[in-house]
């Protein structure tokens, strides 16, 4: 009998699944059941060996992103490109690679130009399923007897990856020829040896070339790394043991995350609405249709179904942004991946759990499906909404868990994330262009029986690591003046998400640097959509800068600095410094309208995570802690959780009886303050008839997710019992 | 299987279980029994004698009332059917300008008003907030959660309850009544 090609081997496992419900048709885990040691057994060491190529691989890597913040991502994948096990890391990418080795299998590049040892194939163009054009996906077939028995793959994310704007956050990029440069589905080298061609590119397209070409081979070196350390497994354990064992870890896992659902979830709908801001209007854009204010909605509904697999509908999602935050529909349903295995299949981190997902396709058109219909639409940064969006999964799942009792998995939603960029010349005469590390370490979010943690969680990768200031030091010409956790950042709740920081940075050692306050899934103009259980919010993201300060007047003079954002009726920074500009509650996104210079300061907050429960049920206990601490601020403590407290010689004190009391009057308070739900919708329904107080980013949002999907609008206008023709 | 003391379950709920503890119940096998062992403790804290079905949140859960399946506060105050969005029988105070939004998110922190609006679910009975919401105007409020209680009961724990109702969500039916 002929040999099937990957291709019919893929086609024929897709007809299995469909047919017998299990991946590749596995009624039976074979090598579990009979010999479950070994099962176990060998699943870490394929785990481990991926660990081995990160720890590798970033060592190899030459941008501070990878080296120094670990943000990279190795894997190990059955030949039809299933993700069997991954590393630490950037996790959200594990569905992208496992897709992108799916479409090259698709493409027939089995056929031309073939899959031969050695041989190294990358994409990070998301028309053809990447993400962004700064991740750079790359696999390699792994061969053995000249059969191809798995792949490796590696993703890494580069500091600058050539668009219009220095970087790798291209929120500004308006259209997908200002995305940087492209690797679309390419073979980049054989011989596990890049083509000139490729070096040649990378450095006359790209800002930090040696960066880049580090990076490249770092993933080079972790992905040999994989291959000849799985030739050391099958020598031990045997083909045919890994090809059937590699095959059920991924069932293995798709039956653990549907056994999770039904065991610890509840059938039914869930519904979240959420939304995400970028306001640009006013500000240094780079073309005339980039002027403008944008809201993106991003509804999700879920169906637990009664077999316990889950249905997924994007539709209400609004249209395509003329800035760098469209995704295509691939990189969403990876992040999803992500989350879902953080929340649901996290036993075996692998393809399986995502198998039980049937995902409608967003509507083309929209945010999360752009090409169709805008083929020129940017994805700079296309893990902005989706990051807001994998932060309802933690939601709505926590509320599942506490539905069925395991109040020990329950979490509230994520932090949101503002990246920090930098580019210029620094101390050391080199251009730099790139990323800190700032972001990757937010507060985790609220438990149902704990806050969170500070600085200690990042929602799109495990590796939480905000990486030392020193380092950060040596790359960018900044001083941090302060790295300090920052107060009232983890929402109001029962149980508060854990605290964000805030970096304050003085300018030294440059003839100008460009901050680049960027959009990686930040609220600036409105408050996330998290008020999980009564909680409110955390505040919106609003970081400070002075340009052409007095702080070198202020050192001289041995004068108090900055060192903190201070409260947030009295920043530090307008309280402390003069400056011909300064912003005390910059709206973000933005790039700095003039190159910064010596002595100028950034006061960039990363965001705390989200909170559950009534403010005023918080444990009081807690609350006294907190004013020690210097963690919650008198006026939320006072007017948020109805605490009583006096300040002694330095301590503060709660009065449990009169804080009690004080809660009392809350409760009543809110009762006569607010109204009957139908007093409300009746005066509100003419309000939203009338537009009244609506900015038109909310306008044109809600007009373009209405016109992309039927049903959603059909729903709005029927909840405001407006008139079937009524538009926004 | 893991099996866990009631009263290990009750500090957990409250948030006294010590970490330890709390780390072992996460890194153990789920135990079948949590859900009933849930209701029972839920149960035992409340002052009105109707079953609870399901905890929809910490402080709102599905009972059982003479047929019907109703919505009902730790306190006692009701929502009417689960099928129709509970917050339609709140009490709701929405923040929608500079000054109320400033009581919560002052100076630096306050959010644009004509981008969005926090809206706050506020129990008739008790003043517990029972939700926030920070969404555009225009925003249905979310109906966080209809559950298949039939498929639930009947598939998944295996003892159907004594009637069936349809899986539907009835909320638009209510605002249909409240337009004539």
């Amino acid at each position: 009998m002929a040999k099937l090609t990957l291709k019919q081997r893929m086609q024929a496992g897709d007809e299995a699944f469909a047919k017998t419900g299990h991946l590749f048709g596995l009624e039976e885990l074979a090598c579990k059941e009979g010999d479950p040691g070994t099962y176990e057994a060998v699943w870490h060491i394929l785990s481990n060996l991926c660990n081995t190529a990160w720890a590798t691989g970033c060592k190899v890597s030459s941008s501070p992103i990878a080296a120094e913040g670990g943000d990279a991502l190795w894997g190990l994948h059955t030949p039809t490109g299933e993700a069997i096990c991954i590393s630490r890391g950037i996790t959200a990418h594990a569905g992208l690679l496992s897709d992108m080795i799916k479409n090259f299998i698709r493409a027939g590049y089995e056929e031309f130009p073939g899959f031969k040892q050695g041989d190294i194939f990358e994409n990070n163009d998301p028309h053809y399923g990447g993400i962004h054009s700064p991740d750079f996906d790359m696999c390699m077939p792994i061969l053995y007897e000249g059969e191809i028995i798995a792949w490796a793959s590696a993703v890494s994310h580069v500091a600058d990856a050539g668009s219009v704007t220095p970087g790798s956050i291209g929120f500004l990029n308006p259209d997908c020829y200002s995305d940087g440069i492209p690797i679309s589905m390419e073979k980049v080298g054989e011989g596990d040896r890049f083509y000139p061609w490729y070096e040649m590119r990378i450095r006359s397209r790209t800002r930090t070339p040696d960066f880049v070409m580090g990076d490249a081979r770092g993933r080079l070196a972790g992905c040999i790394t994989i291959r000849e350390r799985l030739y050391e497994v099958i020598a031990k354990y045997g083909l045919e043991f890994f090809l059937e064992a590699s095959k059920e870890y991924v069932e293995d896992s798709r039956r653990y995350a549907v056994g999770r659902v039904k065991t610890q979830t509840v059938p039914g709908r869930i519904r979240k609405s959420q939304f995400k801001d970028l306001a640009m209007k006013g500000k240094r854009v780079l073309m005339g249709k980039q002027d403008k204010d944008c809201l993106f909605s991003l509804p999700m509904e879920l169906h637990i179904n009664a077999d316990a697999s889950v249905s997924l509908s994007l539709a209400g999602v609004s249209g395509t942004v003329p800035f760098g935050e469209n995704i295509s529909p691939t990189a969403l349903k990876s992040g999803l991946m992500m989350g879902y295995s953080h929340i649901i299949g996290f036993d075996m981190f692998n393809s399986g759990p995502i198998a039980a997902w049937d995902i409608e396709m967003p509507p083309a058109g929209s945010w999360a499906n752009p090409f169709e219909k805008d083929f020129q639409a940017a994805s700079g940064v296309a893990w902005a909404p989706a990051v807001t969006w994998v932060s309802n999964l933690y939601e709505v799942f926590g509320r599942l868990f506490q539905m069925r009792g395991f109040v020990e998995e329950m979490a509230a939603g994520s932090a949101t994330i503002m990246t920090a960029e930098f580019s210029g010349v620094n101390q050391m005469g080199a251009y730099l262009a790139g990323l800190t590390l700032e972001q990757a370490s937010n507060g985790s979010p609220a438990r149902g029986y704990m806050d969170g943690e500070n600085s200690a969680w990042c929602i799109y990768t495990p590796e939480a690591d905000f990486g030392n200031a020193e380092i950060a030091e040596l790359y960018y010409p900044i001083l941090f003046i302060g790295r300090n956790t920052e107060p009232d950042s983890g929402g109001y709740g029962r149980f508060r998400g854990g605290l964000g920081h805030t970096a304050v940075w003085m300018i030294y050692g440059t003839p100008g640097l460009e901050y680049q306050c960027g959009d990686a899934g930040m609220r600036s103009k409105i408050i996330v959509n998290h008020g999980m259980y009564g909680a409110y919010p955390v505040p919106p993201d609003r970081p400070s800068y002075a340009h052409d300060t007095n702080v070198k007047e202020l050192i001289d003079a041995q004068q108090p600095l900055v060192h903190g954002r201070g409260p947030a009726e009295a920043s530090e920074i307008s309280e402390r410094v003069k400056a011909r500009e300064m912003e005390v509650a910059a709206i973000a996104p933005f790039v700095t309208p003039e190159p910064l210079q010596d002595y100028d300061l950034i006061v960039h907050p990363i965001g705390g995570a989200q909170a559950m429960g009534d403010p005023i049920t918080r444990d009081l206990s807690a609350v006294e802690s907190d004013l020690n601490k210097g963690w919650v601020s008198e006026r939320v403590a006072r007017d948020l959780h109805g605490a009583v407290f006096e300040c002694r010689d330095g301590e503060y004190v709660v009065d449990e009886q009169a804080s009690q009391a004080r809660r009392a009057e809350i409760r009543e308070q809110r009762k006569s303050r607010a109204r009957p739900f139908r007093q409300w919708w009746s005066e509100e329904r003419e309000k939203v008839a009338r537009k009244e107080n609506m900015s038109t980013a909310v306008t044109d949002m809600w007009r373009s997710s209405m016109e992309l999907s039927d049903k959603h609008a059909a729903e709005i206008r029927a909840f405001w019992s407006l008139p079937d023709d009524f538009t926004f | 299987m893991a099996e866990f003391l009631k009263e290990d379950i009750e500090k957990l709920i409250d948030g006294v279980l010590p970490w330890p503890a709390v780390q072992d119940m996460l890194k153990s096998p789920k135990d079948p029994g949590r859900f009933d062992k849930y209701v029972e403790i839920l149960q035992s804290r409340v002052d009105w004698s109707e079953t609870i079905l399901l905890p929809l949140t910490p402080q709102l859960y599905i009972v059982a009332k003479q047929g019907e399946r109703v919505v009902k506060c730790a306190c006692g105050q009701e929502f009417g059917d689960y099928r129709v969005n509970w917050k339609l029988s709140s009490l709701i105070n929405v923040r929608e300008d500079e000054e109320s939004l400033a009581e919560v998110y002052p100076g630096r922190d306050l959010p644009d008003p004509t981008w969005m609006q926090v809206r706050e679910y506020i129990c008739p009975g008790c003043g517990t907030q029972l939700e926030v919401e920070a969404v555009p105007r225009g925003c249905p409020p979310d109906f966080e959660f209809l559950p298949d209680l039939d498929v639930f009961y009947r598939e998944w724990l295996g003892r159907p309850l004594p009637d069936t109702v349809e899986f539907t969500d009835k909320t638009l039916e209510l605002i249909a009544e409240w337009s004539k």
